[in-house]
């Protein structure tokens, strides 16, 4: 086996990476203001990409249909936030993980009867003819994941760090209380940030369907890795994603070559089992000292 | 500047406060006092609006805030500095301190320059703040979060300020410097509403206290009466 | 007391009695196909409900436990002689030590990385399953038949039988277990996993084992799937029967055993009520008048937030809406049983038992059984000899995190039957010294010893076994437990059953010892009459006391309170002065730290001063506050404090 190729199959995989650094991404915008994650996800980067593929279809512009599925997107980031998260937030209790994964499970029987089970094709004014890029080919396409995915990161660290808006944010998630008593409205803020994270599936489900077509199965596996690199990087760190989603896809593109493509999603899941036993915080997230 | 009134409220189902009524003067500091459980914390709690009074009325500077969210209360002029502290343990000094004024400050861009001169006030009032301003507040030790507590709530610009238990853990010689700051923005004219344990040192800076007991107002008055009532030394003053 | 018994231990019999006399009514194959699902996934459900209920954690692994038992057991009566037993032997075990290879690395975690970390393993299982198809045959699916038991073939009936034996087993073996010091345990870790490490009940390893033992139950169940259908593909065991499983559970009601079976039959008789549409009507239209009913009263009697009211009628609606308009059910499954679930999770959150059982409790008025006379304090807690010989002694132990040198050097000698104080400043250095004494730290140098042997570093449990218990400053009561239970949770030198023993049901004259001895130390700090409080509701000075009691119950030469008085109003800081006379005359040595000084000087005989993680001063506690670095650094100018009162403002009427 030639090295280049090696190279190539690890290159093509770490920027699918990125999308699950993308997915990831959603989950730890809202981890970052309310320490919950949803863990239906995947489906509202499904059905933004219905969504999004159904305007199409009506024959609207690629570059009207990107923001319109945004804001969708976004829409759903807020349902998801009314109907399972703000309650349990409020009583302080975990329901919001089940609810989460009904939520997700009703959306996706939605999905089902409404668009019907088939996987369709994605149409996208970018190109897919490969070309030559320092001595590895890469289609115009993937590298509009990439940009795509770091640009809106970038974009949203930039903000969480740089202004007073982000500073509330991690206020309302050390202490939803004291930060409401700064006159921060804690539920304005985890509302902000499920709508930001419906935005950034959204952007996903765009991005990653003309890659892998459109249908209700479509992010199951996507999110599942997303999960993985999640829980690896920590939950609390932007950037470690980036690593951890590339590193990721490179290693599943190699272990479905060498081992077999049925265990594509093995080596995701094996990381995240071992990164657990080894660091628990993530590897790049901050360990906390205990106190009492 | 602020009027309770007969207010009810709880936890659930469990009712702690039933039927409390105080009022707090411009310009005046005010001790509340009572037994663990009396419900000081949570008179404290139901004026900011962190749990929603089931009955009753608040009223700050003559405005019904009664059941508003606490974010809105505070944006319209009460700084609460709760038990425990609460600072940001993962802010460095100056974003707790930044955060303090987030109601008045632009979201985006500016807001340094903005709180400029507030930040300066607070410094001048704790140095060790200014000293440690890069510091992760978790990092601080508890003292230091209390000052930082109350200068965070200093940064807002309060109509009226809420201190529960400022002293609470605290070594004697911070607890001094705690009621010598309190002193000093009594001087200035800032109005407070002050839980607190060491109900000597409470009357001692206050113009009026009220003593809890089983959530209602037991007795009330200035220190002075309050020093001639021979029951409440027994119990309270030791 | 026999009224109790009778009613529960009477409904359980004549469940147990109807299901095996069911068969015998109701001949039709189908029904008792259902019959045997039913109890299948009772114990399944019952393994589930324990990491779900108890540990209150989300768990999204069963079914795979289910299909690895399944397969398990599918392989083991194919390829070995085995047998039945065998297989029935084979398959709980292989998913017990399976659950607890997930259970070591996972539960390091909580909450949501908890759930996530179950989730990918149930992948991993899937795709396992099918990709060694060596083994298992892969997608195409295994079939096997039925092995004889002992020699005597199985018909249908004969093996519902024995699924219903084994299901009362189980259901006997989780009685016993969690009424237990275990299941104690187990709620305990919930409400505060530190607090159980420093009451040496050692919280990980109770944790591994509830996950692994639940795990076990999910391959036992796997096994009688397994010889029930006769047939096995992987993808039966997927995500979405997870989520139908901890619908079961969460809609029967979390922490019950009635609540997994009622959760069980539900999740059995699921795929029926779908496939009928005028009975999902009939179903969803009830469901509908529940939801309306519950969230009036909930509105009226102010115990729902509006939300909560609401949510659960707007989704019932959908059902019943969805029951007319669409015309294949089966096609919107998944969204039913959201919707199911949903109006559940949000309406009635402890699950039908849960509200079943209070209801009941009220309405046949069930007294809780009476508690024993407390045992005589001389047994529980026997006096110790304070003979001042050097108890505790620090050997220049230090403490550092990054530059930050939080303890710096300490060195001093505790001696048997004192009230050592400890003072200093904030950030001195006192809490972090405690921390690393009772374990919770390793020290960077230096050493601790305990009459002269060194205390091991950096495990709670281990310090806490060793004769070390302590308070904490911000209280770590497990609030969901009584105070009685609170104290028993810690109790040590009583629970001695191995936990086959208890699974039997032999651990119950040492639990009526236990609650006899907790009782004993409640009424040493005055807590006698709340012991059937739960410890949330206590007041914030009794829960101050209850910490006391609870790491007295670990029978301590060494009792470390950290500011024990802190928040306390004067009349509580009174009682508690008395209270550590008390324990203090059992010759229970005592570390205080405290900012009260007149509660130090009250109670101690020697108080060391720290500051900046150094020793600054030690002696009497009048020496210690004459000296000049404990005034400068700590107590500060006294006349301060003591200014006189300033001119009274305006009063107000």
């Amino acid at each position: 086996m030639p090295a280049s190729i090696v190279a190539q199959m690890a290159i093509s995989g770490a920027l699918m990476g990125l999308v699950y650094a993308l997915i990831a991404y959603g989950f730890q915008l809202t981890y970052a203001t309310s320490k919950s994650i949803n863990f239906g996800q995947g489906e509202l980067v499904m059905v933004s990409a219905f969504f999004s593929l159904t305007l199409l279809d009506l024959g609207l512009s690629y570059w009207l249909v990107l923001p319109a599925g945004l804001l969708f997107g976004a829409a759903l980031g807020l349902v998801v936030e009314r109907a399972g998260v703000r309650l349990a937030l409020e009583q302080k209790s975990e329901g919001w993980i089940l609810l989460t994964i009904i939520l997700g499970l009703f959306f996706f029987s939605a999905a089902e009867n409404i668009w019907g089970r088939d996987d369709r094709p994605f149409p996208t004014p970018i190109p897919s003819d490969s070309i030559h890029v320092l001595g590895v080919d890469v289609t115009p396409l993937e590298l509009s994941v990439a940009v795509g995915v770091l640009a809106v990161m970038g974009l949203i660290e930039l903000l969480k760090r740089r202004t007073l808006l982000g500073k509330a944010f991690e206020a309302v998630s050390v202490d939803r209380d004291a930060g409401e008593l700064m006159g921060i409205s804690a539920k304005r803020t985890v509302m902000l940030s499920y709508a930001l994270s419906g935005a950034v599936a959204a952007l996903a489900g765009i991005l990653v369907s003309p890659i892998t077509t459109v249908g209700p199965t479509m992010a199951s596996a996507l999110v599942l890795k997303a999960f993985s690199v999640a829980v690896v990087a920590g939950l609390d760190s932007g950037f470690g994603v980036v690593l951890v989603g590339m590193f990721l896809g490179a290693l599943e593109t190699l272990a479905s070559f060498y081992v077999g493509s049925g265990w594509r999603e093995a080596p995701g899941l094996v990381l995240l089992i071992l990164a657990l036993a080894v660091r628990p915080t993530g590897v790049f997230g901050k360990a906390a000292i205990r106190k009492v | 500047m602020l009027l309770v009134e007969d207010v009810y409220a709880g936890y659930g189902l469990s009712e702690v406060l039933l039927g409390t009524s105080l009022a707090v003067k411009p310009g005046t500091v005010v001790a509340l006092i009572g037994a663990n459980g009396a419900g000081k914390t949570t008179t404290m709690r139901a004026i900011s609006g962190l749990i929603r009074p089931a009955r009753g009325r608040v009223l700050l500077d003559g405005e019904p805030v009664g059941g508003l969210p606490a974010s809105r209360i505070a944006r319209l002029g009460l700084a609460h500095a709760p038990e425990g502290r609460k600072v940001f343990g993962t802010l460095c000094v100056e974003d707790n301190l930044l955060l303090g004024a987030y109601g008045r400050l632009p979201r985006f861009f500016g807001f340094r320059g903005r709180a400029a001169a507030d930040l300066e006030r607070v410094y001048g009032l704790f140095p060790r703040l200014r000293e440690r301003r890069r510091q992760l507040a978790g990092t601080l030790s508890g003292g230091e979060q209390q000052m930082l507590a109350i200068g965070r709530a200093l940064m807002a610009r309060p109509k009226v300020m809420l201190l529960d238990e400022p002293s609470m853990g605290l070594a004697p010689v911070i607890v001094q410097e705690v009621f010598r700051t309190i002193r000093q923005l009594k001087a200035e004219g800032m109005t407070m509403l002050l839980v607190e344990q060491f109900a000597k040192t409470a009357l001692e800076v206050a113009d009026y206290a009220y003593v809890m007991e089983r959530g209602r107002i037991a007795i009330e008055g200035t220190p002075a009466e309050l020093r001639r009532d021979e029951r409440l030394l027994a119990a309270y003053l030791g | 007391m026999w009224k109790r018994l009778f009613l529960v231990r009477g409904a359980e019999l004549l469940l147990f009695a109807s299901l095996a006399a069911l068969p015998l009514a109701v001949a039709s194959p189908y029904a008792l196909g259902l019959l045997m699902l039913l109890a299948i996934y009772g114990i399944l459900l019952i393994g589930l409900d324990v990491t779900v209920g108890y540990l209150g954690q989300v768990n999204l692994a069963q079914a795979a436990f289910l299909g690895l038992g399944a397969y398990a057991a599918a392989i083991v009566v194919t390829h070995t002689g085995l047998g039945l037993v065998g297989a029935l032997l084979v398959a709980p075990t292989v998913c017990f030590v399976l659950g607890a290879l997930l259970a070591l690395p996972a539960l390091r975690l909580e909450g949501p990385q908890f759930a996530l970390a179950t989730l990918s393993f149930t992948a991993l299982a899937t795709t396992a399953l099918n990709e060694l198809e060596w083994l298992t045959q892969g997608a195409q699916g295994f079939s096997l038949s039925r092995p004889p038991l002992l020699g005597h073939a199985l018909g249908a009936r004969a093996f519902y039988w024995m699924c219903v034996a084994l299901l009362a087993m189980v259901w006997i073996a989780m009685r016993n277990l969690l009424s237990s010091q275990w299941g104690r345990a187990f709620e305990a870790l919930r409400d505060s996993p530190i607090a159980t490490d420093a009451m040496g009940v050692g919280t990980y390893r109770h944790k591994v084992a509830a996950f692994a033992f639940g795990s076990g139950l999910g391959g036992l169940a796997g096994a009688l799937y397994a010889f029930n259908f006769q047939y096995l593909q992987p993808q039966s065991f997927v995500y979405e029967l997870t989520v139908i499983l901890l619908l079961g559970v969460v809609l029967g009601g979390r922490k019950s055993l009635w609540g997994a079976f009622v959760g069980a039959s539900l999740v059995a008789l699921l795929p029926n009520l779908l496939s009928n549409r005028t009975l999902f009507q009939a179903f969803s239209a009830l469901g509908l008048a529940v939801a309306l009913a519950a969230g009036a009263r909930g509105l009226f009697r102010r115990t729902m937030r509006p939300f909560q009211a609401i949510a659960p009628v707007v989704a019932t609606s959908a059902l019943v809406v969805g029951g007319l308009v669409v015309e294949n059910t089966e096609d919107w499954r998944k969204a039913i049983f959201a919707l199911m679930l949903f109006s559940v999770v949000v309406g009635l959150p402890e699950g039908l038992m849960g509200f079943a059982t209070r209801f009941l409790a009220q309405l046949l008025r069930i007294a809780p059984p009476p508690l024993p006379p407390p045992s005589p304090l001389d047994e529980v807690l026997p006096a110790r000899l304070a003979d001042g010989a050097v108890l505790l002694e620090l050997r220049d132990l230090r403490r550092h995190f990054g530059g930050v040198k939080a303890v710096d050097g300490v060195s001093l000698a505790v001696r048997a039957g004192h009230v050592h104080g400890l003072i200093g400043p904030n950030g001195s250095g006192k809490s972090t010294l405690v921390n690393v004494i009772s374990g919770l730290y390793t020290p960077t140098s230096g050493e601790a010893l305990l009459r002269g042997s060194p205390l091991p570093h950096g495990s709670l449990v281990r310090v806490a076994r060793a004769g070390v218990a302590r308070t904490f400053q911000n209280l770590q009561l497990f609030t969901g437990l009584t105070a009685l239970e609170n104290v028993m949770v810690a109790l040590t030198g009583v629970y001695r059953a191995p936990l086959p023993f208890v699974l039997l049901g032999l651990g119950r004259a040492e639990d009526r010892r236990a609650r006899a001895d907790a009782l004993a130390l409640l009424e040493l700090v005055g807590l006698r009459e709340q012991a059937r409080t739960p410890a949330k509701d206590l007041t914030y000075g009794a829960q101050r006391f209850l910490e006391m009691a609870r790491a007295l119950a670990r029978k301590p030469e060494v009792l470390i309170l950290d500011e024990p008085a802190a928040g306390l109003a004067h009349p509580d800081v009174v009682k508690q002065v008395e209270v550590i006379r008390r324990i203090r005359e059992r010759g229970v040595t005592i570390v205080l730290i405290e900012h009260h000084m007149d509660v130090v000087t009250q109670l101690c005989d020697v108080v060391t001063a720290l500051d900046g993680g150094k020793l600054i001063a030690e002696g009497s506690p009048d020496e210690v506050k004459r000296h000049p670095k404990v005034i400068e650094a700590y107590l500060g100018n006294v006349g301060d404090a003591a200014l006189p009162a300033p001119p009274a403002g305006a009063r107000i009427s």
